[in-house]
Order: structure tokens, then C-alpha cells, then sequence
């Protein structure tokens, strides 16, 4: 809090007045900057380009992975706006905020500019030729299972690669990272349907039951589904969609649910497998399993109330098709895999597989798949790394430094790698542990392919194309890298393509008639492919296999309350920070939270009557401790949240990064337990339990919500006069 | 004391906002006399009388050369802004004129041209950054529908550029002087096309006026007042 006498009232005259001075003084005829600024012209300048008026390309949003297609405009040389692809089927003309901010990436004025070799906390700015000869000089020493190669998801022709590139060195550990995959459900998916991603037809179902899965903000692909909500909410048939959320933290989709029902933390399957019960409609081994479930224990176990499970039922049996999705709320557990394994059971039980649940198409170039992130990688390169097992490690899009559990000590055992790669946009916590940090383009300035995962009508590769020119002279695409470093092992492969723009080109054109350009010629198809900035194919439709089966599920009884620490930790997603990798963009640490409205800061949300119980109030500094360490931010008192949990929200506080992340909010990730899935071993997010207590601080929370910023009611701050109103004298 | 100190600051700042008001020139008159800014050093006098001014039939070598302004400002008639001509188009020509090619201006030109650096360009017209000016519309208004002279189009706002060597400003390009023109030319009319005059840029407003007795104010009934869109503040003031 600011501590000086000048509140906000004083403030807002100060303002005023001096804007009344501006104005007053700026009513002269004189022109502002007659002489003074310079105007420069192009030296040469294409025919389309005229100042003052737009020129729009299309690309591929890089702030998330869905795979939104967007549409930038360019005024004189400079990307302003990004928009929506209208002819993309999987945003159609929509972004995000998230995907908003994206200029916010580019312009970034803490973005890396040179090459730097790490010397402790000091940088030395190298050349890229030093760079290049330093990585090749590290990797002779290094055995090709000595190398590892770290990375968030990847698809298209950077994947296909940076896969050659490990290939030349001989290694296959390559990591593919994110710290918030939904790896569970999509073990689970796999099993049940026999695809890890089907394609949800949202708009389709008439009722919607949502174990934790916050489509709406930031669950596998939201800008599609939240057009998909919209039609569903117009509905099939005349028939208004209901949405029912099921989860112990409200999300996004929680907050437009009909019903929105808190369940006890971890017993999402429990409840999936009682309302299978209440259905009464399964037969053999799953009646058999759900047997127990009636909804005495149910309710006990779940803490919902018995009628609420019939009202499910009756409506579920009242309307099909509907859609059951399981989502990281329900997956976030020790028993995560059986929590999804029940709910996709229940969506089998209610015959919508084939309807609502349909297989989805994938892109004919199996190569090109998107490598999926998990959590599970992170496990193996982290014992892989305490074992000091490495001698060379690359790290691309990925800051695990940041997002890894702070019981896995992740930082500690990546100090005993040999030599350390960052490409990095920022000097991130991770980059800023490594000895050599590699500047990359934005992803407004560099060329890509990429291949959504969550695939909608058809199959499609994304095309990435620069907006405008390169903001720093020394930054290079991720795939001139890759090529250089390729062309250090095969160079007589690779010698055909100066950069990876040839390269991307030449692959493209190689598979001209596959990707539709049959006929064409080359100049042609390419250009085309440019212009659309999508290629969008006939696609292999997959098949949906396996069938409803009970065999081998069994969820555990809720644990006893835990003395010690009594309550579970929900990380909160938000869907503008994520997994806090855009922190630095400032749009996206202002926007206010669309549940609390807090912006700039983390928050502790705490049921009002588990914080009336701790006698926390809004506002308090409060101590989130856990077994594997403790964070502060101000308590937020929220009916949202059950009353055995609290949340704190991903992406803040961070200690690198930039001016706008570095020093705002708490970090979560840093005291998560090290828990795991037992089935796939995926870092079970939910499964921390802490203890809050009182630091004896406290700070106003700066939000949006109530009247005039929640706190000015009856300190006549707000008050509505005239300027000839105001006596300057009275207000000493 | 400290809001003693603070009040004090706030009436200086005013004091002297209000003094500095004062100081400035007087609103222009009504007519687009000359109003001449700042003369403007430029990295390369460039010659507008040379390339725009009135040929001379006794020696060609001495007058002008009667060039478009929109040959080289060619973004005027197509954008909002008219821009600087890129240097492409200077060299393309002078790269044929052998004639003047030693000239220490034509030089300096190429050494730009050869560096592939763009001239640092003076702005000699400018509006402050809550103006907005549509060059296009001017230019299809006066140039394409109404077929004047695109000398005598662009020269009501830039002066007659076709006698300056390095332009200078010479209207006052504020608001009154704009409006002085736009009253004219789009009056805005009450029902049954009275002039309702100088109440122009109200219009967006809603100036309050007084009753017929005199005593509350209130806003205009608007759908009495007509006014062509160029009179609307947001034309300008987007």
C-alpha cells in the first residue's frame, strides 16, 4: 500500500486540475511539433504498402497451443492488432484475451536480444557463430544418452527437426513438458474410447455435466468450445443446453454453470459412479461396481446432497444426448486416472459415445503430431538429472525451474547438468540456470508449421509466418537454430536450405499434392498457403473402440482429515496466466480475474466460513504452508471454493522473467508436494494439503468488484460534484 | 500543512496555465490568411518551386516544372495521412537527369540512396495527436468530385507551396481555422433550414440553451438541428 498522505480523492483533483492546465495551455494555434520530429519515408516501398492504412496477414496464435489462427494488421511496418482467422475451423474468427496480448510478446521490452554465455550472475554477450561452436565443442564430449532435450509441446516441422537433430546426436531423451497436459485424461480417453483427444461436440449435447473441466477458460481449447457454448446454450431443438459443473474450485465454467456443484476435493469419480447408480440404466459388470454407490454413501462421501444426485440423474435420463467431461480438477489426484476412468464411464453409460463423443481427424503426416507435454517427462529428466546422468541439456519452451513441484527440488538437481542450453524469449528462472542463453524471434517474427491437438471439423496445419521484421537484429526462429545445428552433424543433408524458411518450403512443396495443392504450381500453392495461413485437409478420421467397462476401478475412500494439515491446495488456472509463462505481459496481469477482479496480485481464496473459523478476513497476509514449503498473498474470501480447499492462482510469482512478472504475486507450484498418478504418473496437481495462518499483515486487495472498487463506499470519496461546486478552501 | 502545500501547487499551476493562455496569439480570423510557422531546416532544401512552380516559356531552365503534388505525395489521395514520398521515387527520376546530377543537393540525395538510409525528413505540418486530418477526403471532395485544381486543393491547408523552396507552414491548421471553413461550407440547419451559425461543433454535444422563458437550460431538441457529418467533433476527434 502506498503510505503518503496524498489519497486517492487528493490524487484525483491533482489530476484533474493539471489536466484542466494542459488543456488550457494547449488552446494556442501553435502546431506541437512543427520542426522539431522528423518524419522518415521508406526508402523503397512494395505498392500495397501505404502509411496510414493496414495490411492484414494471417498466422498462428503462439501464446497457447489450441491452435487458433489469427489475422494481424500491419501499419507501416508495425504489427498492431491480431485478430481471429475467420476461415480457421477451430476459432473462426475468435482469440482470447490470452491470445490478445500476443503483440505484448513481441514488443516485449525484456525480451533477449544476444547470444549470452552465463558466467554465475553475470552475462557476456557472445556472437551466434561462437555459440554454435561452443554447443558443438560441448556435445563432442558428450555421449549421445549423455544429451537431453527439453521441451514444451511441439508438432509440425519443428518437430520433425529437432527429432532429426537429437537422431544425429545419437540421443532419445527428449522431454516433452506442460506443466498443466491433461496427460491424465487423455490416458484415460484412450482407454475408454480408444483416442487420446475425441472431438467434443459441446453443441450438440443437451446437457452438459463438467467434472472440473474449465472449457470456457482455459481447458484444451476454449476459444472453439466457447463457440460451441454459445450454440449449445441456443440450444438443440429449442431446448435451452444446462450446463451442470462439478468441481471443488469455481472456474470460468463453474461461474456460468446452472448448477454448480462443490464436491469434496478428489471425489469427482466417486459422484460419477453414484449418479451411474441413480441412473439405474447399467447393466453387468458396471451395474455391478456401482452397486455401492448408492447415494447415501455418495453424499456422505462427496458432500453432496442426495437430492442433487437424483436431480442429475432425472435430467440426464430426461435428455440425450448429453456430455460428460472429465477435466484437470477430476484428474489432479493420487486417483486421478480412476476419477476420469469413472466419468468417461458415465458418459458411456449414457450411449453418448458416437453422439457428443465423436473420434476426431488427424493430420495425415503422422511426423507432424504434436509431440504432448506431460508431467511425467518432467519426473524422468528430473531423477535423470539428480542422477547426474546429463552432460548437455537443451531447454526449449519450457520453465521448469518455475513450474516444477518444489518437492521435486528440480533447481538443485538441474545445477548438475554439464552444460546447460536456453532458447529463451526471456530470462526466465529456468534460463537464467543455464550457461548458454539463446535469443529467439517472437513468435510474430519467425516461420512455423503447427499442428493443433485438440483437432475440430477436418484435419489442419497451421501456418506461421513473421507479421512484420525482426524487432533485434540478433534474435533467431527456434527452426534457424535447430537447422544450424543439424547442419553441424549433416551437413551434406541440409545443405540445400540457407534458412528454415527453405527448409519449411521445400518440405511443403515436396508434399504439394497431399496438402492439397495438386496442379499447382509451386509459386502458386505457396503463396496461396500464405495468404490462407491454414492448410486444411481431408484428414484421417479415427475410430472410436473400447467399450464401457467397470474392470478395474476402484477409488479410494476419502482420506480422514488430515490434523496437521487440514486443508487441500487447488492451484487455481486462470485463463489469461496459465502456467505463468506470459506473466510478463502486462494486458494479461491487468485483466482482472472474471471471478475476484483481482489484478497484479495472487490471492488465497478461502470459503467465508473456513476463513470466519481461522478468523481471516479479506485482506490478511496469510501463510499457505505445505510439507514442501510455504508462500503468502492476501486472503480473498470467495463462496466458491469448498470449504476443506483453497486456491491460489498459477503464473504469478515470479522472481525472473521481467519487469511485469518478476516480484508480483506467490508462486504455488513452489509447494506443491510431489505427488503422482498411479496409474500413468502424471504429478498429481490437487494433491497437496497445507495449513493457513495469520502473518498479522494486511493489505487493501486491488479489484474491480463493488462499488467503485469495493471500498469507497461511505468515505465520501466518490462523491458527485460540480467543478463550480468545489471550495478548494474547505478541503484543508 | 501538507494539503496546504499540495492547494498551493494545484492554484500555481493553474495561475500559470491560465497566464500562458493568455499569452498565445489570438484566435485566426475567419479568412485563411497566411499564419506562418516555424522556418524549418531540412537535411536537403528541397525545391518545391523547382518540381511544382509555374513553367517559364522564356527559359525552361529557370522556371518551374508544373509536377502534380500527387505524383510524389501519392499517398494523400489514398490515405488519411499523406506521407513523405519513399526515396525510391526521387531516385527514379534524378537517376535519369544527367543535367543536374553534380548538384551538391542532388549529391547529397544519393549518398542517402547509395547508404540505403531514408532523409531525415523536418515534420513541417503537424496536429496534435487528438487530431485526426483525412487527407483522403479532402482530396475526393476537392480534386475528384468537385474537379479543382489539386494545386489550389492541397494549397487551402499548405499555403502556396509552389512558390517555397523548403515548405513552410503557413495557415494556422487550429481548430477555429478549420471550422472556418467547415461552418461555411456545411451550416448546420435548424427545421426548415435556418442557419443555427456558430453552434456548429455543438452538435455532437448537445449544447444546452435556454428555454423559451429564459430560465432552465436544457439540451437541444436535436432532431430539429441537421447537420452534415464534417460538422461532428468525432470527425476529427475520433
Amino acid at each position: 500500500m502506498i503510505d503518503s498522505g496524498l489519497d486517492r480523492r487528493d490524487f484525483l483533483k491533482v489530476l484533474g486540475w493539471g489536466g484542466a492546465a494542459v488543456a488550457l495551455s494547449g488552446c494556442g494555434n501553435t502546431s506541437v511539433e512543427d520542426g522539431k520530429e522528423t518524419v522518415v519515408s521508406y526508402v523503397e516501398a512494395a505498392d500495397y504498402v501505404i502509411p496510414g492504412i493496414g495490411v492484414y496477414y494471417n498466422s498462428t496464435c503462439a501464446q497457447c497451443d489450441a491452435g487458433c489462427s489469427i489475422n494481424g494488421r500491419v501499419r507501416e511496418g508495425r504489427v498492431l492488432k491480431l485478430e481471429g482467422n475467420p476461415a480457421s475451423a477451430i476459432n473462426r474468427g475468435r482469440t482470447c484475451g490470452l491470445g490478445q496480448a500476443g503483440v505484448q510478446h513481441h514488443y516485449n521490452p525484456d525480451r533477449v536480444r544476444e547470444p549470452l554465455l552465463r558466467h554465475g550472475d553475470k552475462n557476456e554477450v557472445i556472437t551466434w557463430d561462437k555459440a554454435y561452436a561452443l554447443i558443438a565443442e560441448k556435445l563432442s564430449g558428450a555421449k549421445g544418452d549423455e544429451v537431453a532435450f527439453l521441451s514444451g509441446g511441439v508438432s509440425g516441422h519443428l518437430k520433425v527437426l529437432l527429432g532429426n537433430y537429437l537422431d544425429s546426436i545419437g540421443s532419445k531423451n527428449h522431454f516433452v513438458y506442460e506443466a498443466l497436459a491433461p496427460a491424465v485424461v487423455r490416458a484415460a480417453n484412450k482407454k475408454a474410447y480408444g483416442v487420446e483427444m475425441p472431438r467434443y461436440n459441446i453443441n450438440k449435447a443437451k446437457v452438459v455435466l463438467s467434472f472440473g473441466a474449465d472449457f470456457l477458460g482455459a481447458w484444451v481449447s476454449p476459444v472453439h468450445f466457447s463457440q460451441q457454448y454459445a450454440q449449445f446454450r441456443k440450444g438443440v431443438d429449442g431446448q435451452r443446453g444446462v450446463l451442470i459443473q462439478v468441481e471443488s474450485k469455481m472456474t470460468l465454467t463453474g461461474a456460468n454453470a446452472d448448477r454448480w456443484i462443490p464436491v469434496r476435493p478428489g471425489t469427482e469419480g466417486i459422484l460419477a459412479l453414484g449418479i451411474i447408480n441413480a441412473l439405474g440404466t447399467a447393466s453387468g459388470d458396471i451395474a455391478a461396481a456401482v452397486k455401492g454407490y448408492d447415494r447415501a454413501r455418495v453424499s456422505k462421501e462427496t458432500g453432496v446432497p442426495p437430492g442433487q444426485i437424483d436431480k442429475i440423474a432425472a435430467l440426464l435420463k430426461l435428455r440425450s444426448p448429453s456430455l460428460v467431461l472429465a477435466g484437470s480438477a477430476a484428474e489432479g489426484y493420487a486417483h486421478g486416472s480412476q476419477n476420469a476412468a469413472a466419468i468417461n464411464l458415465l458418459n458411456q453409460v449414457l450411449g453418448n459415445v458416437g453422439k457428443t463423443v465423436e473420434a476426431s481427424t488427424s493430420v495425415p503426416f503422422p511426423q507432424m503430431a504434436p509431440a504432448k507435454g506431460n508431467t511425467v517427462a518432467l519426473k524422468s529428466l528430473n531423477d535423470g538429472l539428480a542422477a547426474g546422468k546429463y552432460k548437455v541439456l537443451f531447454c526449449y519452451a519450457a520453465n521448469p525451474v518455475f513450474t516444477a513441484p518444489g518437492a521435486m527440488k528440480f533447481k538443485d538437481h538441474l545445477a548438475k547438468a554439464g552444460f546447460k542450453v536456453a532458447f529463451a524469449h526471456y530470462l526466465d528462472e529456468t534460463a537464467l540456470q543455464a550457461d548458454l542463453v539463446l535469443p529467439l524471434d517472437s513468435a510474430l517474427e519467425d516461420w512455423g508449421t503447427q499442428v493443433p491437438e485438440y483437432m475440430t471439423e477436418g484435419a489442419q496445419i497451421n501456418i506461421q509466418q513473421p507479421l512484420m521484421e525482426k524487432l533485434h537484429a540478433n534474435t533467431r526462429g527456434m527452426g534457424d537454430i535447430l537447422l544450424a545445428l543439424v547442419k553441424q552433424r549433416r551437413a551434406e543433408e541440409y545443405k540445400s536450405f540457407d534458412d528454415y524458411y527453405a527448409y519449411l518450403r521445400g518440405a511443403m512443396l515436396l508434399n504439394k499434392n497431399a496438402l492439397g495443392g495438386s496442379g499447382a504450381d509451386d509459386d502458386t500453392f505457396w503463396n496461396e498457403t500464405l495468404t490462407k495461413g491454414i492448410v486444411k485437409l481431408a484428414g484421417s478420421a479415427g475410430t472410436l473402440s473400447g467399450k464401457a467397462s467397470a474392470a478395474g476401478l476402484t477409488l479410494p475412500v476419502p482420506s480422514a482429515a488430515d490434523v496437521q494439515y487440514p486443508l487441500q491446495l487447488i492451484p487455481g488456472v486462470t485463463a489469461s496466466l496459465r502456467d505463468g509463462r506470459h506473466a510478463n505481459q502486462p494486458w494479461l496481469q491487468e485483466s482482472p480475474d472474471p471471478l475476484t477482479t483481482i489484478v497484479w496480485d495472487s490471492w488465497v481464496e478461502i470459503h467465508p466460513k473456513k476463513a470466519a473459523e481461522l478468523h481471516i478476513t479479506e485482506g490478511d497476509i496469510v501463510e499457505v504452508t505445505s510439507r514442501s514449503g510455504s508462500i503468502r498473498a492476501q486472503a480473498y474470501l470467495f463462496p466458491g471454493i469448498h470449504p476443506d480447499a483453497i486456491s491460489v492462482p498459477l503464473g504469478r510469482g515470479h522472481e525472473a522473467l521481467g519487469r511485469y512478472a518478476k516480484g508480483y504475486g506467490a508462486n504455488p507450484f513452489q509447494i506443491l508436494d510431489a505427488v503422482f498418478d498411479q496409474e500413468t504418473g502424471e504429478l498429481a496437481m490437487h494433491e497437496t494439503r497445507v495449513k493457513v495462518s495469520k502473518t498479522g499483515q494486511r493489505v487493501v486487495v486491488v479489484k474491480d468488484e463493488g462499488a467503485a472498487g469495493g471500498k469507497q463506499m461511505g468515505r465520501k470519496i466518490a462523491v458527485l460534484v460540480t467543478t463550480d461546486e468545489v471550495d478548494l478552501s474547505k478541503e484543508a | 500543512m501538507h494539503r496546504l502545500l499540495r492547494l498551493s501547487i494545484l492554484l500555481m499551476g493553474l495561475s500559470v496555465a491560465v497566464s500562458g493562455y493568455a499569452a498565445d496569439a489570438p484566435q485566426p480570423t475567419l479568412t485563411t490568411e497566411d499564419d506562418l510557422g516555424p522556418q524549418v531546416v531540412q537535411p536537403i532544401e528541397f525545391p518545391h518551386d523547382r518540381h511544382a512552380g509555374l513553367r517559364n516559356p522564356g527559359d525552361p531552365l529557370k522556371g518551374g516544372m508544373e509536377i502534380d503534388c500527387m505524383y510524389c505525395h501519392t499517398y494523400a489521395r489514398r490515405s488519411a495521412v499523406a506521407g513523405i514520398p519513399p526515396l525510391q521515387k526521387c531516385i527514379g527520376c534524378h537517376q535519369s537527369i544527367e543535367t543536374v546530377r553534380n548538384k551538391p543537393r542532388i549529391q547529397e540525395l544519393f549518398k542517402y540512396w547509395d547508404a540505403k538510409k531514408p532523409v531525415p525528413w523536418k515534420k513541417v505540418h503537424d496536429l496534435p495527436d487528438f487530431v485526426r486530418f483525412n487527407h483522403e477526403r479532402h482530396i475526393k471532395r476537392f480534386v475528384e468530385q468537385q474537379n479543382r485544381p489539386t494545386q489550389e486543393a492541397c494549397g487551402y491547408c499548405h499555403g502556396d507551396v509552389k512558390q517555397m523552396t523548403v515548405a513552410r507552414r503557413s495557415k494556422a491548421l487550429s481548430m477555429g481555422w478549420c471550422a472556418n471553413c467547415h461552418q461555411k461550407d456545411h451550416p448546420v440547419t435548424a427545421a426548415g433550414g435556418t442557419p443555427v451559425g456558430n453552434q456548429a461543433y455543438w452538435y455532437g454535444f448537445q449544447k444546452p440553451v435556454a428555454d423559451a422563458a429564459g430560465g432552465e437550460y436544457k439540451a437541444p431538441d436535436t432532431n430539429n438541428i441537421k447537420a452534415q457529418g464534417p460538422n461532428d467533433c468525432w470527425q476529427c476527434h475520433k
